[in-house]
Formats: structure tokens, C-alpha cells, sequence
């Protein structure tokens, strides 16, 4: 490169260094943009086939509601007859409703049962909330109406009027408690058995069985 | 749930009316049936018609346990709902136990009122043979 030239100002001499410098890398970038790289698909080099696997198709095309397709099938494992759905359908005006008293028969211990103050629908989920007094003590039980160890559900008694509730859970207040329904079920009961020929006597309300175990016994 | 400080109804004939839970045994949460507890009784029952107030002696010869006793009791009704293995649930009125000595038997002779069949699996057959009822 040229020699620096000395001057007096040391203000002009920063001026031409600076200006070197300058000249210096624009010469030093012109180099590299000169380069030029080869062209990508100068050399094609061995072609491989990239395999693509195919999605499976979608179920949801298939099967649109799945949730709904099982409940179904299981329900109808469950209740064959279809009598169990039937009796809660909202379909049926013979079907239970709130404020019926209604008896479960089970296949494992004595039956049970109460006002319907609750029924809970969610396909074969589905549960009744029964409520009676046993023993002056209120018991609530809630069963699942397509469980195998239902053996049966029966309506003893229509409430006389369509009860303008869901869930009649003011029926646990002491001012519109029903109490005992015991004497009605077992009113119903002899009444069944006496039409079927003393059949239903052999399955008495729990109340009564047990009481008459323990007379016995004393 | 029956936790400290939880009042329950004493259904045997052991002369406690009222109890209040002292401690829930081999457990760091809340009682449900079956599950023994200790208890203070609050309240003495005081029987029928012939507990008048000349009769106060005998009666308190007739109670087992007085006011203020500390018992072993094991629950029998709670109203909290309990959810049996095949999915039906059982809830009562009131909370309710039964008073017991240490080595498990009843101190009373006879009870009144259903008690929850949970007894049965916690071994608690003879509550359950002296029950009028169980659910």
C-alpha cells in the first residue's frame, strides 16, 4: 500500500488512513461476492425414493360417535328385554317418575324400597335415589338401574299429581318428608301376591322378614 | 365423616344418648362406617316413663356408662354417602355409633335402628347379629 504521507494536522492524517481502510474492504468484499458456488443440481448424485407410509383412514369418518355406540352395546348386554330403559324413558307415560315410590328387587339381599326423589340419567350410568325411613331413621340409597345385581324395579305407587321438580330433594326437610312408606309397599306387595297366587309373599320387605326372625328367636 | 369433635348418636342400651368423637383409630382421616373411634359421652339416656325424678338413682345404676366416660364406640350410620362396590350408594339421616369395650365387644345389649352392612366386612358381626336391621 501507499506510505502514509506525514502531515502537520494529525486530523488529516486519521482522514487518509480511514479512507485507505475503506478502499481496502470494498476490494476485499468485491472478492467474495465474486465467488460463485455450483449450481445445486449440477451432479445429481444417487436418486433414493423416499418411501411414504399412507395414513389409516379416520375413524371419525367410520364411526362417528363412539361414546354413543358403547353405551348402546352395553345396555343392551345388560338389558336385554329393554324393559329397564323403557321404565325411564321419557318416551313412556307409563314410565317411573319423580315422586313414585318404587321397589328394587335385588339379586344379593332383601329389596329396598322409597320415594324417588332423583332419577340420574346417563345412558348405562343411569341411577334412581330412593328415599325411605327404616327404623325412624331416614336412609337414602342410590342404585344403578342396569346393574346386574337389580334384579327388578317396580312401581308401587304413582304420585297422584306430576311433581313440578327434577329432584325433589325438599322431600329431606321435616315438612315434606313422606316418612315411613313401608306400610304401602307392603300393602302392594300382598296384593301382588295375592294375584299371583302367593308367589310374592315369598319376598317380603326387609322390615318385616327381619322382625319376624328375631321374635322367633326370643 | 366423623372427625374430631363430631357429635353422634349412641344407639345401644349402654345409657349414653350423645357422644362426641375424641380420636379416629389407625387413621389420619375422617371415619365412615365401620371404622372405630374414641368417644366422650355428652349426654346419658335417660329411659321412657319410669325415669322420673325419684328414679334417677336407678337409672344411673342401669347405665353402663355416664356422662363424661371416654369409650371405644364403632360407627354405624353416617350421613355421609357411601358408595358400596357395586356402585349403589347409602346415606343416612343421622350419624349414629355403637359403644364397645377395648376388646371389641358391645357394651350394650341391644340397639335400635338399621345400621350400614359395611359391618360385615370389618368384622363387626356381632353389632350386626344385635341390629333390628341392617343396609
Amino acid at each position: 500500500m501507499a506510505p502514509i504521507i506525514p502531515t502537520v494536522r494529525p486530523l488529516s492524517c486519521w482522514k487518509s488512513i480511514l479512507r485507505q481502510a475503506r478502499l481496502q474492504k470494498t476490494a476485499t468484499r468485491s472478492l467474495t461476492t465474486y465467488y460463485k458456488p455450483k449450481p445445486i443440481d449440477a451432479t445429481p448424485t444417487v436418486k433414493r425414493k423416499i418411501k411414504v407410509i399412507e395414513s389409516p383412514p379416520s375413524f371419525r369418518a367410520v364411526w362417528k360417535e363412539p361414546i354413543k355406540e358403547v353405551t348402546k352395546t352395553q345396555i343392551a348386554l345388560l338389558d336385554p328385554t329393554g324393559a329397564r330403559t323403557n321404565l325411564f324413558s321419557k318416551s313412556n307415560p307409563e314410565a317411573a317418575h319423580v315422586g313414585d315410590i318404587l321397589l328394587v328387587r335385588l339379586k344379593t339381599g332383601d329389596p329396598f324400597a322409597g320415594v324417588c326423589i332423583n332419577i340420574r340419567r346417563r345412558g348405562v350410568d343411569s341411577g334412581i335415589l330412593l328415599r325411605n325411613e327404616l327404623t325412624r331413621v331416614g336412609v337414602e340409597m342410590w342404585f344403578k338401574i342396569y346393574s346386574p345385581n337389580v334384579e327388578g324395579i317396580e312401581v308401587v305407587q304413582r304420585r297422584e299429581k306430576r311433581a313440578r321438580r327434577a329432584r325433589l330433594t325438599y322431600l329431606r326437610k321435616p315438612k315434606h318428608d313422606m316418612g315411613s312408606v313401608q306400610n304401602i309397599v307392603l300393602a302392594y306387595q300382598r296384593s301382588r301376591g295375592a294375584l299371583r297366587g302367593n308367589v310374592g309373599a315369598k319376598d317380603e320387605l326387609k322390615g318385616g322378614k327381619r322382625k319376624v326372625k328375631g321374635k322367633g328367636k326370643r | 365423616m366423623i372427625q374430631l369433635k363430631s357429635m353422634l348418636n349412641c344407639i345401644d342400651n349402654s345409657g349414653a344418648a350423645i357422644v362426641e368423637c375424641a380420636k379416629v383409630m389407625k387413621m389420619k382421616r375422617a371415619a365412615k362406617i365401620g371404622d372405630r373411634i374414641i368417644v366422650v359421652v355428652q349426654k346419658q339416656r335417660n329411659f321412657g316413663p319410669e325415669s322420673g325424678p325419684g328414679a334417677s338413682v336407678s337409672t344411673s345404676a342401669a347405665n353402663k356408662v355416664r356422662r363424661g366416660d371416654i369409650r371405644h364406640a364403632v360407627v354405624v350410620r353416617t350421613k355421609k354417602k357411601l358408595q358400596r362396590p357395586d356402585g349403589s350408594v347409602v346415606k343416612f339421616d343421622d350419624n349414629a355409633c355403637v359403644l364397645i369395650n377395648k376388646a371389641g365387644e358391645p357394651i350394650g345389649t341391644r340397639l335400635n335402628g338399621v345400621v350400614g352392612t359395611e359391618l360385615r366386612k370389618m368384622k363387626w358381626s356381632k353389632i350386626l347379629s344385635l341390629a333390628p336391621m341392617h343396609l
